[in-house]
């Protein structure tokens, strides 16, 4: 089968600091890679250049057999694949349905009663429709962070980038969250995961993929990384958050 | 939430009745009552001092008219200059970037009354002399109207203000909404106006409410060049009369009446902008 998403040798530097050092990586339609790794190793700067929101320095990634070069290419790239951000970034100005709305409107072309159709579809299946009206701050993290994945969603995206989407979270809200990316797993959505959640890798990750120093350490199966990692680097950091 | 339970926090309202102010709509009146103080102090003088308040009003209204007139056109003006501005200044291009900052920096350092010489007493014969020299008549026969070159003055003056003040406003918006936006297709034209702008505005309208009185303040310099604003009324006024202290006292109460009932405004404003705060 064609990779989805192709990574080809990336490299990136933040002025002195090679944060990717020739990363190559392929990603089937419907699998769900997780990507771990200690704090600096690249996994959110990896993740952020699969839709061009970080600019990489050499190497090439094809999404959905679209090369990320020209501007119009990296903005049809961007409405095919959803991304969910840590701080869940949702509009503050905008109620929920109005945040979950906007793409839709101005890049499907939607009309607003379809819109709005899909957006509470997607606010029911989030499991928060009564908070259609609400302001982001009038709503808890996990809330917020639900809305962020269904204001994705609204677009029909292909592909589904979630970075470190449950560590800004309390404890008791992770669940609700990680509850919402299961079922999209479920349903066979293409998911890239960067995230500490060895529960939710266990059940749901194709593939597990450790980073270090801007390079991909180990990569298998959740249970050949997590209960037979081959390299001391993965047993280290393993030791560290298990 | 509404916005009244938002802003009294959750006190509930049988101790906050009892707390003069500290309900929303309490702290409106007072400030409204401030406004009405000024209105009926006028309206006391030019009814039972008819002589000289009566007359002096009169003759200085066509002023108050001009002194509105050329601070509205001038801020919807400086709006439009400051919202170019904060843009090109915040733009990716470098050459845009160094240009408009050269422009802030150079009318920053100016005083405003000077420009205002400048465009009114200096630009106009210069202009001619380029006409005589290029044998272009439109240019000879160039003699702008004072208003306009106010207009014009209170323009560049302000706009390089307003454009530092949309600049900040741009600047404050936290670097992950543009992401969201972007991350969801949208251009960089459409995340500056449906998510980057919206929520700069709410930030900087104090700060534009706050030009705008400042500017209708600064319009009292325009006087100085030809224009019959309220200012330059008074004084023709007092010279014609001799009376300077109720001419003076009566001029600073309608310029209050103005700058008080723009600052309610703004305030009103600011309250309805805090949705989703």
């Amino acid at each position: 089968m064609e990779p989805i998403i192709r990574i080809e040798n990336i490299h990136k530097y933040f002025g002195e600091v090679h944060a990717l050092r020739g990363v190559s990586l392929d990603i089937q339609p419907g699998e769900v890679v997780i990507v771990i790794g200690p704090s600096g190793s690249g996994k959110s700067t990896l993740l952020r250049c699969i839709n061009r929101l970080e600019e990489y320095d050499q190497g090439e990634i094809t999404v959905d057999g679209i090369p990320l070069d020209t501007a119009a290419n990296i903005n049809a790239v961007r409405t095919e694949v959803g991304m969910v951000f840590q701080q869940f970034n949702l509009f503050s100005h905008m109620t929920v349905l109005a945040n979950i709305n906007l793409a839709q409107r101005l890049i499907r072309k939607r009309t607003r009663e379809e819109c709005t159709r899909i957006s509470m579809e997607l606010l029911e299946r989030v499991g928060i429709p009564e908070k259609a009206q609400s302001y982001p701050i009038q709503l808890s993290g996990g809330q917020q962070q639900r809305v962020a994945i269904a204001r994705a969603l609204a677009m029909n995206p292909k592909i589904m980038l979630f970075d470190e989407p449950t560590s800004a979270l309390d404890p008791e809200m992770i669940k609700e969250v990680l509850d919402v990316m299961l079922d999209l797993a479920k349903e066979g959505m293409t998911m890239v995961v960067v995230s500490h959640e060895m529960g939710f890798a266990r059940a749901a990750a194709h593939r597990v993929i450790l980073m270090a120093e801007g390079e991909i350490v180990e990569q298998g199966s959740p249970d050949q990384v997590f209960e037979h990692p081959r390299h001391e680097r993965t047993k280290l950091f393993l030791s560290h958050i298990l | 939430m509404d916005s009244k339970s938002r802003l009294a926090g959750n006190a509930p309202e049988k101790i906050l009745s009892k707390i003069p102010g500290a309900r929303p709509e309490d702290r409106i009146d007072a400030w409204w009552g401030l406004f009405f103080a000024v209105v009926g102090l006028v309206l006391v003088l030019v009814l039972f001092w008819p002589d000289p308040y009566r007359r002096i009003l009169n003759f200085v209204a066509d002023g108050i008219l001009i002194t509105v007139v050329v601070t509205v056109v001038s801020f919807v003006l400086v709006v439009v200059v400051g919202l170019l501005g904060g843009l090109a200044r915040t733009a990716r291009n470098r050459y845009l970037r160094s240009f408009i900052s050269l422009y802030v920096e150079i009318i920053r350092g100016i005083p405003l009354l000077v420009q205002l010489i400048f465009w009114y007493y200096a630009l106009p014969p210069a202009i001619q002399g380029l006409g005589n020299l290029l044998s272009i008549v439109a240019l000879q026969n160039f003699a702008p109207d004072p208003v306009i070159m106010a207009i014009v003055g209170l323009t560049i003056g302000y706009g390089a203000y307003m454009t530092e003040v949309v600049r900040a406003g741009i600047q404050s918006v936290p670097k992950g909404q543009v992401e969201a936006a972007r991350s969801l297709g949208l251009t960089y034209r459409m995340a500056m106006q449906h998510v980057v702008l919206p929520q700069a505005f709410r930030t900087i309208l104090p700060a534009i409410g706050n030009e705008f009185i400042t500017l209708l303040k600064d319009s009292s310099l325009v006087s100085v060049v030809a224009v019959a604003d309220l200012t330059r009324r008074g004084r023709e006024f007092m010279s014609m009369t001799f009376i300077p202290f109720q001419t003076w006292i009566l001029v600073a109460l309608l310029y209050l009446i103005l700058t008080l009932f723009s600052a309610r405004v703004v305030s009103w404003l600011e309250k309805k902008a805090q949705v989703g705060r």
